[in-house]
Order: C-alpha cells, then structure tokens, then sequence
C-alpha cells in the first residue's frame, strides 16, 4: 500500500547525488588512498590452456626497489567455488592464482607488489612464465565432443550442467500442429563494460583485527560472506565498502577471486593493497556475457496459435563457474523463460552449459534474457512469415491476456499490459510500417520495422533461489530509517548505488511514508558497517524490493509518530495524517503538531512520550521479492534503413512501450530505459568479444571491443503503461534490466523485415547485413 | 626526471616526473584531482578530457613531461564544489548522467563547444551535437539526456547573450 496521498512517490525530481559527481568530487575506487599502500600488478595467461612447468621470479632480486610476489603455491587451497547444488553439475573451482594449469588467456598466474604502480607494472614484466600447451577447447561443439581434453581433472567431457525443464503434453501440440517451424539463433559473446573498470583496495588492522576492503561492486555484503568463509576470518570483523562505482550493470554483480586475493594479500604483507583493473585486464579476465545458441522448434494451429515449443540451449560458459549465480545461471533461465508473454501449455526445454578455454560467463544486465528474447521473438516472426500473417496480428492472437495467469512451467505472471502494450506500439508506428513495405520495390535502400514483445521476470526472491539450488540462496533487500532529533531522516539501504538514482528515490518514498521532504532524507549505502545486510543491486530489485522495504521501514516510524501526535492531540493514531511537516488531526487541520517537535519528543523530552512508550525513531525492515516474482512487459520497436550496396545500417527510431507497475521518479525510469536500450543496441549491432582458433582473445582494446557512441544512435523514445503490482509493497515491478532485453530481437526483426529473409545472428554489424542483403543485389 | 611547471586550475607547481608518466596520473595523484576519471588508457573513451591550453585533450595520451609551461583546467575548476556551471546544471535537469564516471570528460569536452554555439548565437542541431561528443563514451545514459542538456546550455547562453 502507497502513502495515502503520494506526493513525491511519481514525481520527476531532480538528483540529489549528481552534484558530486559533476564537480569532480565523487570518490570512486581508484581514489582510496592509504598510508604505506602497495600496488599490485597481475602476471596473467598469455596461453589459453597448459601445464605451468615453471613460474621465475628470480628476475625481481635484480631490481633496486622493493618487490613481495606470490604465485598459485602461496594461494594454494584458496579458490572461488560457485556450485549448483544437482548432481548432473561437474564442479569446477577457480583457484585464487593458477595452480598448475592455466585455462584462459588472462587468467591471473601471479602477482608482483611494488610501493608504486609503474614500478609493480615493471617488475610484473620480469616474472616469466613457462607453459606446456594443451589442445584448447574453443567452441560449443569442441566442448560438446565427449573426446575433447577436460578442462579439469575428473570431469568427463566438458559439458558442465545439463538440464530439462517441461510442462504439458508436446507430443500432442505436435500431433496437432499444422505447421512446424524450427529454426536455430545464435548471440554472439559481449559484456557491460562499465566506464569504469573494476579495483579493489584492503587494508588489515592488526589491533582491532578487521579487514577493510573496498571494492567496486554492486554486492558489498556478499563479498564479505565469502571473504569470511574462504579466509576464516568472522563476518563481524569484515568491513567491504563500495565507494562510488562507476557503472556495474551486472558485471560488478559477483564476487571475484581478486576481491579475496587483495584482501589475502593486505593480511600477509601487513600493508594496504591496491589494485585497479586497466582496460585490457578488464575486457579479457572480467566476466564476459550471452554466448548462446538456441534451437527452437515451435508447433502452430493452422489458425495461426502457438500450441507448443521445444528448445535446446546451449551457452558457451567459458573455463570457470561464477559466484554467486554459477555456470548454469545463464542456461538455466533461457529455459524459464522462454515461454515469454504467450498462451501456449506444452513445452520442452533442454539446456546446458559448456566449459571452453575463454573468459567466464557472468551476469550483465537482462542476464541470459536478451538472447532467449532475440531467439524467441525472432521465431515469432519466422512463424508469421511461413503462415502470411502480420508479426503484430500474431502476436496480439497468441499473448496472455488473463492475469493472474500460470504458465506451462507453473509461474503465475501478475497483472500486465502485453495487449495494451503491442496495440500501443503499432498505433505508434503505422507510418513506418508504409514506408517499410513501400521500399520493398527498392533494391538499393530498405526500409524494416521490428519489434519485441517480451516479459521479464523482476525481484526475484528467495523461493526462486531455493528451485535454483544456486549460492545466491537468497533475495532480500532491508533498509533500517532513523528519524534524528531535528526530524532529519537516514535510510541505511541493502542496495548499492551506481547509477541507479537511489539517493533520490528512496528518499521519495521515504518522505511520503513520513510527511516530510525528500531533501530532508540522506541515503546511505554499499558500507556494511552501516547497512543491514542484503544481496546488493542486481536483478531489477531495487525499486519493487528496496523501495519496499524503506517504505515498510518508514511506515513503523509513522506509526509511532502518529501514536505521539495522538496523545498530544487528543486523537486518535489513526485519525493523525502525517504531510508537509506536520501532523494533523483528520478533518481538522487547525490542530496539529510539527514532525519535527515529535522527532524530539521522541528522542529528548522523553517525558512527554505516552506512558509505556520506549524513546527512538528507528526502524529496521526487509522485504523479499514474491514467490515467482513480479512480471514487467514491454514492447520495443526499431527501424532500420538499410543501404542494400554497402550493409550500412541506419537505426532511424527506436521506440519503447513499457510497464514496471508504479513508476517511482519519472525521470530516473526514463533514464534507466534509455540507457538499457542502447546497451541493447551494442547488443545488436556492434559488440563482440572475438576469439581465435587458439583460443586468443581478439578485442582487448576499445577499438577492437565497439559500443555505441552518441552519433549511431536517434533519440529513444518512452511510453509508459502502469499496471501497478499486488505483489510488492509499492506496487512497483523492477525496471532496471528490460531497456537491455529487447533491442536485439527488435533490430533483427527490423532487418529481416527490410530485407524479407530470416536473420539467426548478432551482431548485425555492416558487414552481417551486407551478407544478409546478397540476394536483392543479386548475388548468389 | 624531468622538471616541469604546471598551472593547474589556478595552482603553479613545479615537479619532477619521470618521462613516461601520464598527465592524467600526475592531476590524479600530485594535483589530488579526484575528477580526472580514467577509463581506457588507450584514447578511446574521453573519460580523462582535460583543457590544455584551453583545449580539450586526453589526459591519458598525454605524458605530463610534454606540458611544461601549460595552463591545465579539470572539470573542479568549471563551476566548483556545487557544479555551478550552466552545462552542468543542464546536465543535473536533463538526466545527463548516471553513475557518473564518463561525466568529467564530456562536460570538459562539450563546454567548448557550447561556449562556441553561443558565441555563433545559434542552436545546434542533434546530429551535430552527437558528433561534437562522438569521442566520448557513456555506457548508462544511452545519450539522450546529455543531448538534451547541451540543448538546454545553449539555450541558457543564447537567453542571457539576447
């Protein structure tokens, strides 16, 4: 339930925290300074899988400045384990350094400390490596092959994990079908890639015994976990701060190996260490994304319904499991999701992760989304056109349109607006739809429109981590709010900014609960030291979840200040409305008191409090997201001119439709859609982490690695729809991810539509679409 | 080492640094200029934009050793501790930002340019403002509302010059 009247709840206030971060006053990580700190350098893989014969330090003794250097045997037994807890999962651990093996270009082998980070580059360049080969496993179908070389010891094969999923009767929908349509989709390996690269900085106090450790992550409580389960050292002497971070976007969303090694490092050489990621170590050794192939077999009505689907899903895992949502996350939630916004009850999903020799596989924002939703709304399309129906016509036959609705694995999907939603887009973009068939004459420029229609599944909570049986276990987020003396308020927030804009709106929602501004409220977060444990920014929980619970946290400080004001008044609690500052009778706006004098009784003329009542203003709240969580939808529509002579690909509109239930601030949704989008559009058309035959990383640079840059892309424009949530406290759906999810399927639905011919690959760079365009210049 | 003297934000230093040693790592380090981000090290991402001379350039291409003599600006000289400046203030209203890391760069990088326009007395289209940050990545925003802000700081400039 809302405040009773919001009044900052929907409102477009400007940031409270882009002052610093416009002055230059920010502090991000690579601004901790301590006294006596040492910078560390890594000595990582130049060969993508081999025996280590020989690591030689002895070259460091020459130098006229102090070195410490550790290798994978001072490390040993320290490592990153991120198991799913079902048998069919081959474990494989991460070691801290590499001990013995190497299994991908980048892997850290060594570290070299120097009290300088010139100095520590230098002397890193002097550490030699002596490696013995071993055939790489490079591919989904080299892994998928029974003889090729485990990558670890004991395994058989490298498939890691695979699974089924099902529900309903397909050999029936089959039987039924009139048409079968099967087609195979591939998304290509990309990441986040923040603006800034990651870091960490640890420092140990031998005489209170606790480790600080700062890092630039979007889950400061979980690093500590696993910091205290790996090193052995109690959670209560583990502080992790996460300073201001320079964009995370699911990359900064697990713990790392380097995260406990800094930490390790600070223990054993008595003195801070800091280390700072650069560009290439980020975009080689980080956590890289997507990597999928789908086949997809769908069985259609001769009417035109979608009765049933089979899918295999494969993901190219790269060499290590990730903490905390494991190799078979990404897999795993393809086949969930899969069934997508459609009313269809029989279904099949198999699904796998495979261990090649490359980067792992990690979150980044939509997480395993963007891909099932370019595979699934591809294939929406590739049905219509096999039966000569329009992709919106068939779309609008086939959604849900019944809320609560059970899907064919069980979810129940909350009240949505995926009719509504699709109407809206094509309203939108009729006149695009003309000139698109009206260039089909043409077979120099083309014109296409697509879009996507797709769900996601948002603040997902601990039953869904439970079925997952994965090390994230769980979902909550808590906020615990004080009321000072003087009425000022601090939240103290599980979530981690970085971005986000959650200085301003959890301050909103505060500031409705208790009648008061929100510049009056100081958010504070990404410090366990001060903030009630939680999961961190991930997963489009910040607003449904975080939002709640501050919400909730803040209600129980009402509460009391109105059972104050009651006694005082002559009232009443619930009589007592708390708005602008005061509180007043109901229906009696001439008796009133000022918040800010209750604060004070509250907490200084205790006297005055009503009998029996204990003194403060503090509260402590967590809400966890829903058994199955809570269903955003969105339609996203693209446009593309196509000059059929050179591939160039102009992305002339994209257009969002969006629904995430209540909208908190306006301007910070906007802003979170749009960003996602082009991230999206990366997706589609321009980013790929590129390998050789050897396993050698291609794009270590950003020349090689593309993203959008402002001239590619047109303005994104946004449209809401609010079906507010029965689900979560505010109403609110997560919307942090969904910008990212759609643009894929949308762009390549806009270039197969140009070009009538199926598309099955990102990214749709110029040269991909060029190929695609053969057949118009009439090549064969 | 080298000795040289920089004119930073107002502030004469003289130093020495070795020869190698990055522009951006000496206003960082020597100057405790918090708000020089580096994002790539290679040039890539405009991240790092400093004025030089009253010119935008890349402070992570730039050994410090080759500015001897130079007047340096950061984005903590623009519109001080509360981010003053029109441009910044546009980007406050507009949404230009997010996490805030790439924001130093582009407001060093786009001030020129606006401070141009007004001095032209006309509004930019936005095609020629997105090629005015085209050496500048933002990974959140996706753009928008940094096209926006310049619009409105042009806008500012131009209301206050009529």
């Amino acid at each position: 339930m809302k405040a009773e009247q919001p009044r900052h709840i929907g409102a477009r206030i400007q940031r409270f925290e882009d002052i610093r971060l416009l002055s230059g006053s920010a502090r991000y990580i690579d601004d901790i300074r301590l006294p006596d700190m040492l910078h560390l350098n890594f000595v990582r893989a130049e060969t993508a899988h081999a025996n280590i014969v020989e690591v030689d330090t002895s070259g460091l003794a020459d130098l006229d400045y102090p070195t410490w250097v550790f290798t994978g045997k001072d490390t040993a037994g320290l490592s990153m384990k991120a198991h799913q807890d079902y048998p069919e999962m081959q474990y494989s651990e991460q070691p801290l350094l590499a001990e013995g093996k190497v299994r991908f270009v980048g892997e850290p082998v060594a570290v070299v400390l120097a009290e300088d980070a010139y100095k520590a580059e230098d002397a890193a360049e002097l550490v030699f490596v002596d490696y013995d080969p071993l055939p790489v496993v490079g591919t989904m179908a080299q892994a998928r092959d029974p003889e090729s070389t485990p990558l670890f010891e004991g395994w058989n094969g490298n498939v890691i994990v695979q699974r089924q999923m099902k529900g309903g009767n397909l050999e029936a929908a089959k039987a039924q079908a009139a048409h079968v349509i099967r087609r195979t989709y591939r998304t290509q390996r990309q990441a986040g890639v923040p603006m800034e690269c990651r870091g960490v900085v640890a420092s140990f106090d031998t005489a209170s015994r606790v480790l600080t450790v700062w890092s630039s992550t979007q889950m400061p409580h979980l690093v500590r976990t696993y910091i205290s389960e790996e090193l052995g050292l109690p959670e209560s002497r583990i502080r992790v701060v996460a300073p201001d971070v320079g964009g995370g976007f699911g990359v900064k969303g697990q713990v790392f190996a380097d995260e406990v090694l800094v930490a390790w490092l600070a223990m054993q050489t008595g003195r801070p260490v800091k280390w700072i990621e650069d560009r290439r170590e980020h975009l080689i050794a980080s956590i890289h994304a997507r990597d999928h192939e789908h086949t997809l077999e769908a069985y259609v009505s001769a009417d035109g319904r979608l009765l049933g689907l089979k899918a295999d899903i494969t993901v190219d895992n790269g060499a290590y499991s990730t903490f905390p949502f494991t190799s078979a996350g990404e897999p795993g939630m393809v086949g969930k999701v899969l069934p997508g916004p459609y009313d269809f009850q029989a279904y099949e999903a198999t699904f796998r992760a495979v261990a090649t020799n490359k980067c792992a596989i990690g979150t980044y924002r939509g997480v395993a989304r963007p891909s099932a939703v370019f595979s699934q709304e591809r294939l929406v399309d590739d049905i219509a056109a096999e039966l000569g129906l329009d992709p919106i016509e068939f779309r609008l036959k086939n959604v849900v349109r019944q809320f609560p609705y059970r899907n064919v694995l069980g979810f129940t999907y909350d009240p949505g607006s995926y009719a509504e939603a699709l109407e809206k887009i094509r309203e939108l973009l009729a006149d695009d739809i003309a000139e698109a068939a009206a260039s089909r004459n043409s077979k120099t420029r083309r014109i296409g429109v697509g879009i996507a229609c797709f769900i996601e599944q948002t603040a997902h909570g601990t039953p869904d981590f439970t079925r997952r049986r994965v090390p994230i276990e769980t979902g909550y987020i808590a906020a615990r709010v004080d009321m000072s003396p003087d009425a000022g308020v601090t939240i103290d927030l599980g979530l981690q900014n970085h971005g986000q804009g959650l200085e301003t709106t959890m301050a909103q929602v505060a500031a409705d609960a208790l009648g008061i501004e929100p510049k009056d409220v100081f958010v504070r977060h990404g410090d366990t030291m001060t903030t009630p444990y939680s999961v961190g920014t991930w997963g489009s929980r910040g607003g449904p979840l975080g939002g709640g619970a501050v919400h909730v946290a803040a209600t129980k400080i009402a509460d009391k200040l109105r059972a104050i004001a009651g006694h005082l008044l002559q009232a009443k609690p619930d009589q007592i409305v708390l708005a602008e500052g005061k509180a007043s009778v109901r229906d009696n706006p001439g008796s009133f008191i000022e918040i800010r004098r209750l604060a004070r009784i509250a907490q200084r003329n205790v006297d005055q409090l009503p009998e029996g009542m204990t003194p403060g203003l503090e509260a402590h709240a967590s809400v966890d997201g829903p058994a199955d969580g809570s269903y955003a939808n969105a339609v996203h529509a693209a446009v593309v001119e196509i000059d059929v002579e050179t591939g160039k690909t102009k992305l002339r509109r994209f257009v969002v439709v969006e629904d995430c239930g209540t909208i908190l601030n306006p301007l910070v949704v906007d802003g979170q859609v749009r960003g996602g989008v082009v991230q999206g559009i990366g997706s589609a058309m321009f980013e790929h982490f590129v390998y050789d035959s050897e396993c050698q990383p291609l794009t270590t640079s950003f020349a090689d690695y593309l993203m959008p840059l402002a001239p590619e892309i047109p303005d994104i424009e946004v449209h809401h729809i609010e079906t507010p949530t029965p689900l979560t406290p505010l109403g609110a759906k997560g919307l942090g991810e969904g910008g990212a999810i759609g643009p894929a399927a949308a762009i390549a639905n806009a270039v197969a539509n140009a070009l009538e011919i199926g598309v099955t690959n990102t990214p749709l760079n110029t040269d991909a679409v060029w190929k695609l365009a053969r057949h118009i210049r009439g090549q064969a | 080492m080298i000795e040289i003297t920089l004119e930073v934000n107002g502030v004469s230093k003289t130093l020495q640094v070795e020869p190698r040693r990055l522009l951006a790592d000496v206003l960082r380090e020597e100057f405790r200029l918090s708000g020089v981000h580096i994002g790539c090290a290679h040039g890539a991402c405009g991240c790092c934009t400093v004025h030089l001379d009253g010119t935008p350039r890349l402070s992570c291409l730039t050994f410090a050793a080759q500015c001897d003599g130079a007047s340096i600006r950061t984005v903590e000289s623009v519109g001080g501790p509360n981010a003053e400046n029109t441009l910044q203030q546009a980007f406050k209203s507009e949404h230009g930002l997010q996490c805030g890391y790439c924001t130093p760069g582009f407001i060093m990088t786009l001030l020129p340019f606006v401070e141009e326009m007004v001095v032209q007395k006309r509004m930019p289209d936005d095609a020629e403002i997105r090629e005015a940050m085209s050496g500048n990545i933002c990974r959140c925003t996706g753009y928008h509302g940094i096209v926006a802000a310049v619009r409105k700081a042009v806008s500012t400039g131009l209301e206050a010059g009529a």
